[in-house]
């Protein structure tokens, strides 16, 4: 009657590994709370991320390093900015996407300036297994994890409305448009010009593509506007065309029969709001876009499920009249700390 | 008796396991509690105290900055109305001197500037100045701080600053407020340095719900983060809402207030938590642990004794042929083996011994029988008998023949050991009938024999051999011999003695009497009565013997008082 009562060694060997594995599991759970507690997480090794931008010299892309720097340092990053030192050399993005392959990133944040060009380096990236999220301008692939731009189209076509409601009258329109093979400028290229279109007053526009330098866009603006004297509304599509563009009106003595719209900010840009030779600023989220796409790269090196496939930052379009509301000021005035 | 041995019990490994278990769980339950609650109320009073502390020397330290601020305000009023052609030059090393002041811009009673020192160039036309909005109207001499915002009027610098006003209720050089546009970065640096425990932090807020300054500036610039507006709502002092201690402290000299915030439930409840599962495997890992523990008490106690119980049943079915192995377990367990293995030994020497008596008993019954049908006595008696039926004693004859039969009737007694006393005195007086016949006045004999005592038990043939002892070597050289039997009770047991007054015996004799066994001569002796009746009745019974040379022999046979028959007697 008592013998299943007696202990066999089965039993005795099963307690011993329970016990074992219960050992382990304790040792795991003070690991994992120890591993959980931020203070301590810099004892773990970092992992390694690459943020490739256009350029890092305009006051855009230092915001956007800006923010990925405060994400890096919130999530434990090992974050790298690196850009090319002309903003047209897509091979140098390449190059810097196949360092990064080799450099053994774990994830990495891209911006393209070929939209084409780019592709093959970024779908090499994809298939080595590192995840690749773009920010600002898109790369023909169907394969990156997420997309954190604003939606240039409409960027370009809040500049396109704003340019047609400060102008009741017939419109000739300059475009100073950067890389042709650049997917963000087409895109506010041509919501700019949808919008103009819609209005049903434009004379004439007239794109030029310079090289992404302020130089070039004073060179192209000038020429342009010898050119066509009567060009009466210019859009500027990033902050280095929107400076060459302004100095170029400055200088034409034209702020006053010509109304510039130009993308992003900076303190020369700002100015020229209150001088007026820009009339109105589209303000993008160069540093949301950083932050983002780090914090992005975060959860997929962890492998937690993105919010959105694409995150659409926000625009914000900046006159003379509202540019130092307490708001605005925060958005394009960097805070230095 | 199989019901009795399976009867539900416990058994001790279990016992102990069951106790460990409720203990411990017990004791787990109670730690967590406590642990809880203690570590969750002193963690909370902590935090507050800290969280506090921590705000507390966020205003200090602003409110020392705004007063610094202040005094050099004053300085330059005082010396600025006692000699007005100082002024400029004054100014303008304070801007030197001090890399946290951007500007110092006058305005009279109108808010009409009137001069702007600073190190920076000034755009060559102004079209906006933050920093006259943030200017009061009113021109006392009342302190106020602004909000902060961007300096706008100098060329291509747009720095973030707090604007300090101090207003003057006497003008200077058309001066009635002067205005220091203080790098907010300075004061920004005081909140990014506080930390509130793991991811506490502390911000600024006006009480209009504005934020003045967070750690995560950018981000809240950007729009990626969020403070609740109705913290500026609340009271100055430490309030937890939701887990989240917001502390609140409104400076002296302005309207801003210092919000520090702490996450107490992730910290609390983190460890907690951590403890909980902690506490939960440290449970298994006992309740396992008990298990390994109970299995080898199991092994060492319970299974010993239980082989032990086994043991004692099988000795119990089996007692003659049971070989016991010793039990190898704890020292209790081994003491009880050995124990047992003493007792099997000694029931098992006992009841050998007992066999040994059996035997022993049977073989000496046998020869006190032999003996009574003794061919000599036998012989001589029929002879006897015939020579009487010669004689024509018929009379005599019969008595003779019936003296004989009883005699043989006692001594079988149908196989009985044990016969009344009453039938053992029969048994002796038609032994001494049939001799008196044969020795025909050669000796006489008396019986003395207590009524109380005839019901008693007594071996049979006890007294016929002794009687035939006195007989051949008491009384054989005298003639008149004499034979007294007398049986009496002496307290608890039974005195017979047969006394002759014969020629006695010498020690050396007497002692030879219980070593004999008689066989050699005729009788079966002393010594098969004493034996008998000793295993019968056990050591302190049997025979003694008084005897004096020419005096005679005494012999005394001491028996308890029995009536019933014991049970093994067949």
């Amino acid at each position: 009657m008592r013998s299943k009562r007696e202990v066999s060694p089965l039993h005795v060997v099963l307690c011993i590994i329970l016990l074992a594995v219960s050992i382990v599991a304790v040792f795991m759970v003070l690991g994992k709370s120890r591993r959980e507690n931020p203070l301590l997480r810099t004892t773990n090794r970092k992992s390694f991320i690459v943020v490739i931008g256009k350029s890092d010299t305009s006051a855009f892309w230092q915001s956007v390093a800006s923010g990925a720097n405060a994400a890096a340092a919130e999530y434990n990053l090992d974050m790298n900015f690196v850009a090319p030192v002309h903003e047209e050399s897509y091979e140098d993005q390449n190059d810097m996407i196949r360092a990064a392959i080799n450099g053994r990133a774990r994830a990495i944040v891209f911006s393209a300036i070929d939209y084409n060009g780019n592709a093959d380096a970024i779908n090499e990236a994809i298939e080595a297994g590192i995840p690749v999220i773009i920010i600002d301008s898109d790369v023909n692939s169907d394969r990156v994890s997420c997309r954190i731009m604003t939606d240039n189209y409409l960027a370009g076509r809040m500049a396109g409305e704003q340019a047609v409601h400060n102008n009741e009258g017939e419109l000739t329109v300059g475009i100073i448009n950067y890389d042709i093979n650049s997917m963000n400028g087409q895109e506010r290229e041509r919501g700019f010009c949808d919008a103009v279109n819609e209005s049903g007053r434009v004379a004439g526009i007239y794109t030029v593509n310079c090289l992404s330098t302020e130089e070039s866009a004073y060179e192209e603006t000038t020429a342009l506007l010898n050119e066509h004297p009567e060009i009466n509304t210019i859009a500027a599509l990033n902050e280095l065309m929107s400076l060459g563009s302004g100095y170029a009106v400055r200088d034409l003595e034209l702020a006053d029969s010509v109304d510039i719209y130009a993308f992003d900010s900076n303190v020369i840009s700002v100015g020229m709001l209150e001088t007026g030779e820009i009339d109105g600023l589209i303000v993008q989220n160069p540093y949301a876009m950083g932050y983002l796409s780090v914090e992005a790269a975060y959860n997929l090196i962890n492998g937690r499920e993105l919010s959105s496939e694409n995150i659409d930052t926000t625009t914000t379009y900046v006159s003379e009249s509202n540019m130092y509301d307490p708001s605005i000021q925060r958005l394009i005035f960097r805070f230095e700390g | 008796m199989s019901e009795r041995k399976n009867s539900t019990g416990v058994s001790l490994s279990r016992a102990m396991t069951v106790v460990v278990v409720i203990m411990v769980f017990t004791a787990v339950i109670i730690a967590l509690f406590v642990f809880n609650y203690l570590f969750r109320d002193s963690l909370e009073n902590a935090a507050m105290t800290s969280a506090g502390q921590s705000v507390d020397q966020v205003a200090v330290t602003i409110n020392n900055y705004t007063d610094d601020m202040v005094e050099i305000m004053d300085k330059l009023y005082t010396n600025s109305i006692e000699d007005p052609d100082s002024q400029e030059e004054l100014f303008q090393n304070l801007i030197n001197i001090r890399s946290d002041i951007v500007m110092v811009a006058t305005y009279d009673s109108h808010n009409n500037n009137t001069g702007i020192w600073t190190n920076y160039d000034i755009k060559d036309m102004i079209y906006t100045n933050l920093s006259l909005y943030s200017v009061p109207a009113e021109s006392d001499d009342s302190i106020s701080i602004s909000a902060p915002h961007v300096v706008s009027v100098l060329e291509n610098y747009y720095p973030w600053v707090v604007t300090i006003t101090r207003g003057a209720d006497e003008t200077f050089s058309n001066a009635a407020k002067i205005a220091f546009d203080v790098r907010f970065s300075t004061i920004a640096r005081y909140i990014d340095e506080v930390g509130i425990g793991q991811h506490g932090y502390c911000f600024i807020m006006d009480s209009s719900s504005n934020i003045i300054y967070h750690p995560q500036q950018q981000l809240i610039n950007a729009g990626l983060k969020y403070e609740n507006t109705y913290l500026s709502a609340l009271p100055d002092g430490s309030h937890m809402i939701d887990g989240v201690i917001y502390t609140v402290k409104t400076l002296e000299n302005s309207n801003w207030k210092i919000i520090g915030i702490t996450y107490l439930d992730e910290t609390v409840n983190d460890r907690v938590r951590a403890m909980t599962l902690a506490s939960v495997l440290i449970f298994i890992v006992v309740v396992l642990m008990t298990f390994l523990f109970g299995s080898l008490f199991s092994y060492l106690f319970t299974k010993p004794a239980k082989k032990l119980a086994g043991a004692m049943k099988e000795f119990e079915d089996n007692a003659s042929g049971f070989v016991f192995e010793p039990i190898e377990g704890f020292v209790e367990v081994n003491k009880l083996s050995d124990s047992f293995e003493h007792l099997v030994k000694r029931i098992q020497e006992l009841m050998e011994e007992v066999k040994e008596e059996e035997t022993t008993l049977r073989k000496t019954e046998l020869k006190a029988l032999q003996a009574q049908i003794n061919p000599h006595f036998l012989y001589n008696t029929l002879d006897s008998i015939s020579w009487m039926c010669e004689e024509g004693k018929n009379e005599e004859a019969v008595a003779m023949v019936n003296a004989l039969a009883k005699l043989f009737r006692i001594s079988i007694s149908r196989g009985h050991e044990i016969i009344p006393i009453e039938k053992e005195v029969q048994h002796a007086e038609c032994y001494l009938q049939i001799q008196k016949y044969r020795y025909t006045n050669h000796f006489d004999y008396e019986f003395d024999v207590q009524e109380s005592c005839k019901e008693y038990l007594c071996n049979k043939i006890t007294l016929q051999p002794l009687i035939e002892n006195a007989l051949y070597h008491g009384l054989n050289m005298i003639d008149e011999g004499h034979i007294s039997i007398r049986i009496f009770e002496e307290g608890e047991d039974v005195i017979m003695e047969v006394e002759d007054n014969g020629s006695g015996m010498t020690e050396e004799q007497v002692k030879e009497l219980f070593i004999n066994d008689g066989t050699d001569h005729h009788g079966i002796g002393v010594k098969n009565v004493n034996d008998r009746i000793k295993i019968y009745f056990g050591e302190k019974y049997g025979i003694t013997v008084r005897s004096e040379l020419d005096e005679g022999t005494c012999v005394v046979i001491r028996i308890p008082k029995v009536t019933e028959e014991r049970k093994y007697e067949k």
